[in-house]
This record gives C-alpha cells, sequence and structure tokens, in this order.
C-alpha cells in the first residue's frame, strides 16, 4: 500500500513541475510493464522536532550566512534564495560522486554547474534532510571577494514547506513549520503589524514579484544572494528620466573576466502597497538570468531592499511580509 | 558600493546629470570650461580611461573612438560623449547567485580586529572572563539556566555557531580556551540568539547594527619600582603614539607601580611621566635615542631573535637591513661578540626579506639558504613565527624549486624551497584566512599534488587552496 501511494506522489509531483517530462513524453511502454513517463526523482520531506527554529546568522557585506552541515562536513552557508536548492562549492566537494540524471542542464546551463551529486545528509541545526540532489560548481569567486569559507549555497527548494523569516537586525533567522493552512501558528508569531504584505510568483524556484519603480512596473525576482538590486539595460530607456544616472564601473565577474555596468538611484520603489525611497540599483545586462530561471526579469531585488527591514518569506503560501524596524 | 561613496561629492560640485541615458546610449556631457580636475572627475565617472584632459581640449578624440565612443560637438566648447547602452550586455554573470559588487580580496577575515593593534587594556565592569593559573582562559556568561543551548562564537573559533558549546554550572555556563596574546572578539549564542556580554564595557561595531565584546589577553606587565611619592604616574610609547594622558600606572605597594596589557610583538620606545616629568625605566638597560634627542626605553616583545654574521673580525661597521625596517640603513647596529657580530631583536610574525651591510657592502646573510626576491633583489629570507609548512614530495632531479601565493602576491620568481632527501619544503607565516598558492618547479607553475583542495583561475590551470585556521 505505502509502495503504491510512494509511486503515485512521484507522479502527481512529475505532472506538477515544468520542464520534466518533456523528454520521456514519447516513450511507448513495452505492453505488460508499469512506466511513469516524466517522473523524476522528488527530494524527501525534511524533518526535525521544531515548531520554530532559531539560527544565528552571520553577516559578511551583504551576504547572509549560517553554518550547516552537508554528510560530514560542517560549515558556512550562503542563504540564498537565488539559488534553486542546495549548491555545493566544487573546491570542497570534487571527489562527490555523481548523479547519472540526463538534465542536469537544469537551471544552470551552460557554464553552470560543474556536476549533480547525490548527498545523505544535510542538516541546518534542527531541521534535517535525508538524501538530496545538490549541484556542485565552482563558488570560488564568493571565497576570493570575501575572504571567508563558503561551502555551498542554500537555496529555495529546501524551505518549500516551511515560512523563514530573516531579521538581519538581530542576526537571526527563523524556520517555521506551518499548520494546516500554511500559517505560522498565532502561537508562534514572532512579529507583528507588517508594513506590506503580498503575494508572490514561485517559479522554477524563483521568488518573482511585480514592483514599480518610479511607477513604473517591472517583474523582479527577489534573490538574498544579490548584495544589490539590479535592473536590464533594456528597461532602462522606459525608466528615464526617472533615474539619476551615479557612474559606470567595471565590474569582475567569475574567473576574473570583467564587464562593465551602470550604477543608478531612484527615488520610489513600490512593493505591495509599501514605498521605499532612496534606492540604488545597477544596471546591467539580465538575458543570461532570465535563461537560469526560465523567464525573462526586469530586474533582481538585493540588500538594498531587503536590507531595510525584517522579511518573511511563506513557501506554502507564496506570500512575501516585511515587518516594521527603526529604520525606515 | 565602494565606488559610490567616492565619487559622489566631485559630482555634488559639478552639474548633475552630466552623466546620463539618453534612447539606447549612454551620454556624457563634458564642458571644457570647467577647470580640469572637474573634467577629469566627470571621465572618471563614466570610467574613461587613459584620455586626458589635454587629449580633448586639442580634439584629439582617437582613444575614445576606439573603445567605442561618438563624440558631438556642441555649442559654447562643450562636447557630447555617446556610447550604446547594450555594450552593457556583455555580461557574464550567468547564475543568479553569484551577484557580488567589485571587490577585491581582503587581507583580514570579516569579523577580526585589525592586525595593526598595537596594545589593548580591557575594561570590564563584571569581568566575565578570567585567565585560570592554568593559563586557559574562562568565559563566562552568568545565569540563563534555563537555557537549552549555549555556545560561545569568537574569532578565535571562526565565529562559529555550532562549536564553542559551553558548559553548565550552578550559576552560568563556562567555557574554557588556550589562547596566544592577543585583541579578541566573542559573543555568546543562546538558543539560537546572539548575545553580547553585558560585564564587558570594550566593544567594537561589528558593523551591522550591533557590537562584539573585546577582550585582550595580556602578554606584559610594565613596572616602575621607584618614585614611591609620586601622586600620578603616567605610562607612553610607541605603542600608544606617545600619548601622555592615555595609560595609568597603578600603584601596587611599597613604591612599585604597574600596568598589565596586551603588547603586541615587535620593539617598542617607551617612558614614564612622573608627576609631569618624563623618566626613562630606571630597571632597562636597553634604550635609544630618538630624533628630538630623547632618551626612551626600549623592549622588545616576542620571540627574540638574534641577527648574526659570522667573522667579518676586521669590519668596523655591520648593519642588518630589511623589509621590517623599510630598509634603513643607519638603524640597526651589530655588535661584536666574540668571533661573531650579533643583534638580539624581536619582530612581529611574518615573512621578512633582510641583508647585512658590512662597512657600506650589502650582503645576503652567508648561513641563510633561503632567499626572496624583492623588487628585483635578491635577500635573505625570514619568516617570524612559521605557522604553515609547504611540501612538495618527489622532483629529485628539479633544479629549484619555489613558492608564490596570494601572501607574496604572486611574486614571479617565487619563495625558495629548501631540499632535504626526497621532499622540498619551507616554513612561512600565514595570516588567517584563506590562502592561495603554487609550486614552480623548474619554471613550471604546478598545484599542490598532496593537497586536494583546489580552484579553477583565469589561466584554466587551477591554483591549491589553503585556509590558515587562527
Amino acid at each position: 500500500m505505502l509502495r503504491i501511494y510512494c509511486l503515485l506522489f512521484l507522479l502527481f509531483t512529475a505532472l506538477g513541475t515544468k520542464a520534466v517530462g518533456n523528454k520521456h513524453k514519447h516513450m511507448h511502454p513495452k505492453p505488460g510493464t508499469i512506466s511513469f513517463p516524466g517522473a523524476h526523482y522528488s527530494d524527501p520531506e525534511p524533518s526535525g522536532e521544531f515548531a520554530t527554529l532559531v539560527i544565528p546568522i552571520k553577516r559578511v557585506s551583504n551576504l547572509i550566512i549560517l553554518e550547516a552541515k552537508v554528510d560530514t562536513v560542517e560549515g558556512n552557508f550562503v542563504l540564498d534564495t537565488g539559488a534553486p536548492y542546495l549548491v555545493l562549492n566544487q573546491t570542497y566537494f570534487r571527489d562527490a560522486p555523481h548523479y547519472d540524471d540526463q538534465e542536469a542542464g537544469g537551471i544552470n546551463g551552460s557554464a553552470g554547474a560543474a556536476f549533480r551529486t547525490n548527498v545523505r545528509n544535510l542538516d541546518i541545526a534542527d531541521l534535517h534532510y535525508d538524501r538530496l540532489l545538490a549541484d556542485v560548481t565552482d563558488l570560488s569567486a564568493i571565497e576570493n571577494s570575501r575572504n571567508i569559507k563558503v561551502l555551498g549555497l542554500l537555496g529555495t527548494k529546501l524551505f518549500s514547506k516551511f515560512a523563514i523569516t530573516v531579521d538581519l537586525f538581530q542576526n537571526q533567522l527563523y524556520i517555521h513549520k506551518l499548520d494546516k493552512n500554511g500559517e505560522i501558528p498565532a502561537a508562534e508569531e514572532l512579529y507583528h503589524e507588517p508594513i506590506l504584505k503580498m503575494p508572490f510568483y514561485y517559479a522554477n524556484n524563483a521568488i518573482l514579484f511585480k514592483a514599480w519603480v518610479n511607477d513604473i512596473p517591472l517583474w523582479f525576482a527577489f534573490d538574498t544572494g544579490a548584495e544589490t538590486n539590479l535592473v536590464d539595460y533594456r528597461q532602462a530607456k522606459k525608466l528615464m528620466p526617472t533615474l539619476q544616472i551615479i557612474n559606470r564601473s567595471k565590474l569582475t565577474g567569475i574567473g576574473g573576466s570583467t564587464f562593465e555596468v551602470v550604477y543608478a538611484k531612484f527615488d520610489k520603489l513600490m512593493v505591495g502597497e509599501r514605498v521605499f525611497t532612496n534606492n540604488k540599483v545597477i544596471i546591467t545586462s539580465l538575458e543570461q538570468m532570465g535563461k537560469a530561471y526560465g523567464r525573462d526579469i526586469d530586474g533582481m531585488l538585493g540588500a538594498d531592499f531587503f536590507g531595510r527591514a525584517v522579511f518573511t518569506i511563506n513557501f506554502v503560501k507564496r506570500e512575501f511580509v516585511m515587518y516594521t524596524n527603526k529604520t525606515e | 558600493m565602494l565606488v559610490f561613496c567616492s565619487t559622489w561629492p566631485a559630482l555634488a560640485q559639478i552639474r548633475q546629470n552630466a552623466f546620463t541615458i539618453a534612447d539606447d546610449q549612454m551620454v556624457l556631457y563634458l564642458d571644457l570650461k570647467l577647470k580640469k580636475t572637474d573634467i577629469d572627475s566627470l571621465l572618471r565617472i563614466a570610467d574613461i580611461k587613459g584620455v586626458t584632459v589635454d587629449n580633448l581640449l586639442r580634439g584629439n578624440f582617437s582613444l575614445l573612438q576606439k573603445d567605442g565612443w561618438t563624440i558631438n560637438r556642441m555649442a559654447d566648447n562643450r562636447l557630447m560623449l555617446m556610447k550604446p547602452l547594450n555594450e552593457l550586455a556583455a555580461n557574464p554573470q550567468m547564475r543568479p547567485f553569484l551577484i557580488t559588487s567589485n571587490m577585491v580580496m581582503h587581507n583580514k577575515q570579516p569579523g577580526y580586529p585589525d592586525e595593526d593593534v598595537k596594545f589593548g587594556i580591557n575594561n570590564f565592569l563584571r569581568q566575565n572572563v578570567h585567565e585560570l593559573s592554568s593559563g586557559v582562559t574562562r568565559f563566562f556568561l552568568p545565569a540563563n539556566l534555563k537555557a537549552k543551548r549555549v555556545l560561545l562564537s569568537g574569532n578565535f573559533n571562526s565565529w562559529s555557531t555550532s562549536k564553542g558549546v559551553m558548559l553548565k554550572t550552578d550559576s552560568g555556563w563556562i567555557y574554557d580556551i588556550k589562547l596566544d596574546a592577543g585583541e579578541y572578539l566573542y559573543k555568546f549564542v543562546v538558543n539560537g540568539r546572539w548575545i553580547n556580554d553585558g560585564g564587558n564595557l570594550l566593544k567594537e561595531d561589528d558593523g551591522f547594527e550591533d557590537h562584539n565584546s573585546v577582550y585582550f589577553k595580556y602578554n606584559y606587565t610594565f613596572r616602575l619600582n621607584a618614585f614611591p611619592k609620586a601622586a600620578r604616574v603616567m605610562l607612553a610609547g610607541s605603542f600608544n603614539s606617545w600619548n601622555p594622558n592615555q595609560i595609568v600606572m597603578m600603584p601596587a605597594g611599597a613604591g612599585v607601580w604597574t600596568r598589565s596589557m596586551y603588547l603586541h610583538e615587535g620593539s617598542h620606545a617607551y617612558r614614564f611621566l612622573v608627576d609631569g616629568k618624563w623618566n626613562k625605566d630606571p630597571a632597562n638597560p636597553n634604550t635609544q635615542t630618538d630624533a628630538a634627542g630623547n632618551i626612551n626605553s626600549v623592549l622588545n616583545i616576542g620571540e627574540p631573535l638574534v641577527f648574526k654574521l659570522n667573522g667579518f673580525a676586521n669590519a668596523k661597521n655591520v648593519i642588518v637591513s630589511g623589509s621590517f625596517n623599510k630598509w634603513r640603513t643607519g638603524e640597526l647596529h651589530l655588535y661584536r661578540s666574540g668571533n661573531q657580530w650579533i643583534l638580539p631583536y624581536a619582530l612581529p610574525a611574518g615573512n621578512y626579506g633582510y641583508k647585512f651591510i658590512v662597512d657600506g657592502r650589502w650582503m645576503t646573510d652567508p648561513d641563510n639558504q633561503s632567499y626572496i626576491d624583492q623588487d628585483g633583489q635578491t635577500n635573505s629570507f625570514l619568516a617570524v613565527k612559521p605557522n604553515h609548512t609547504f611540501i612538495l614530495k618527489g622532483y629529485d632531479r628539479a633544479k629549484n624549486v619555489r613558492l608564490s601565493g596570494t601572501f607574496n602576491d604572486w611574486n614571479e620568481p617565487g619563495w625558495t624551497m629548501a631540499h632535504h632527501g626526497d621532499t622540498w619544503s619551507i616554513s612561512i607565516y600565514l595570516i588567517p584566512g584563506k590562502t592561495i598558492y603554487k609550486f614552480i618547479v623548474d619554471g613550471n607553475w604546478i598545484i599542490d599534488p598532496g593537497n586536494k583542495l583546489w580552484e579553477q583561475n583565469q589561466f584554466n590551470t587551477g591554483n591549491s587552496v589553503f585556509w590558515m585556521e587562527r
């Protein structure tokens, strides 16, 4: 009975995801066999004895760092809503076994993950994951620009059954178990009087929502791994003359390559019903990012935005909430 | 956002919106009548390099055009420079999770004190950090007896939020750790929450709306065994920029004044200010006369080292000079002792180059097989308090094997490694944090075959990675 349930569960999750089934669309099962075209490996449920997990976070520039343990290796991970799931630093996981998956391309495209692996355990404080797929890729750029050892990134899919609250003023991360309505139980609510409450789209493991830049609507991805806000240069024309250009500069990307960006400021960012002033943004090309997300995005909201208040991301209700704080 | 802060003041002086975006172009308006420095600021704002104001005034636009800019002359001696906005499309940032701003690798680790702190004295309201007679440092967090899990986190354990588990006692929680003398930052973690040491008045801004507590583990006590009737004795020295109002000597009874502190390794000059009058330390025979003619007492902290030169019995003058004293040539004189020239000294941990100057002639240390190339010169190599040994096994036929990496800015010839038996090795001092390095075997750069940690570089040849823990 349990076995049938598991197989059915796999089938339903396969049907519920986007690009997965395509490869197997034209397979013809041999008569007399059971096959699940489009079924794919689904990560098991995480487990943990807690109602609200309280985790101390460390800050390095605008990155949010917490400690976690992958198999036997313990160390720093970046809380990164721009990453789809667990991503491991190739320097420390070079010898991890390769998981044979035909669609290892996934979110990362051609210059993406070096390979996929299977991790036996992931522990974030009392939260435990049994058997996870993870991408292994070159994260040395983060280490070298911040001089901190980074074992990997914790992406959105890890929290898909929870709500997470990030308080950068007390440097705490909270992982909330949700009730059957997808809400944080009243007894466990830590913050009150939200200044903004808004639904978001959760597609391809990305958090997407519309926000208004000086009253012009744009689609943004919410990325806690982005230290600055970004906007695509093709939107710049639309946004001028309300953008104030500061300067042009060179940034260094992976492997020491450099590319030009333009720094700008704008006055009014409206998210949900709330207006934020004094916003900084980098104008660059988000074409490749769009490929990673599977859709075109006009911009990304990073630390310049989320650093202004305490925020909660409820992955079940697909709701983004911010709470009052002494600054802004 | 370092670039922001450095250019904003310049822009404020000049007409705003000189650099802007119009249609699909980046546009820079240059009024050639402005001061040269202002025009220069505008060029920097547009990140235009290699073009001088003189080029523009003379109408020499070839460099600009080569760089993709179109130049339009406008009325009233103004220029309009344009470049298509789609140059921004050359963006290798493909993964949303690697959006970092342009910052160069720091030598210091985040959350760690400045290595240059010269001295430190603790300041407690309630002292919660004690030195036990065993030499171990005990951190104490009072109360919190209902807590489930209490940790001590600090720069001595890389700000771990999982190690540093404290032991519960009947009045609080304790953690014992063996520390070297130095400056330490710390905090407690109680049931997942960061807590400061409320009893410690010494704090350091952590850069994120909060502060870390600061503790100095002492390594020296100044003692003045004189002036029993003095009303006030102050201590001042090179380590506190000679501030005469900062460090008070405490009366310890029987005409003795003391002050314990952490003092950074190296050579320090100091004096006592006794009721307004400067005195050198009567108990210290080492003195030094400074440029103003004052006689200061000198003390050396740290592992003593001795510069030695054998022979040269007929020399009149032997001096040692190195990267530790900016290669000054009149400062450190060796003196004759038996059939050697010697100078006892102390240096903070680090990697240095040095040479002897014998009667005006520069020479490397004949008794030292290690060399370091600096600014085109080959100098003798000295590592003080080396904390890591790089080893390369094999390569017996190689003529020379050298080491290069972030600790020496990828110095081209590299630092020589010594050959003993079947291994090449060199011991150096590494600052805490990440080190990337390679070996250079007869001119060929290789990653360390004995180290499984490596990362890719821009040449696709890989760099070996090593983390030095504190």
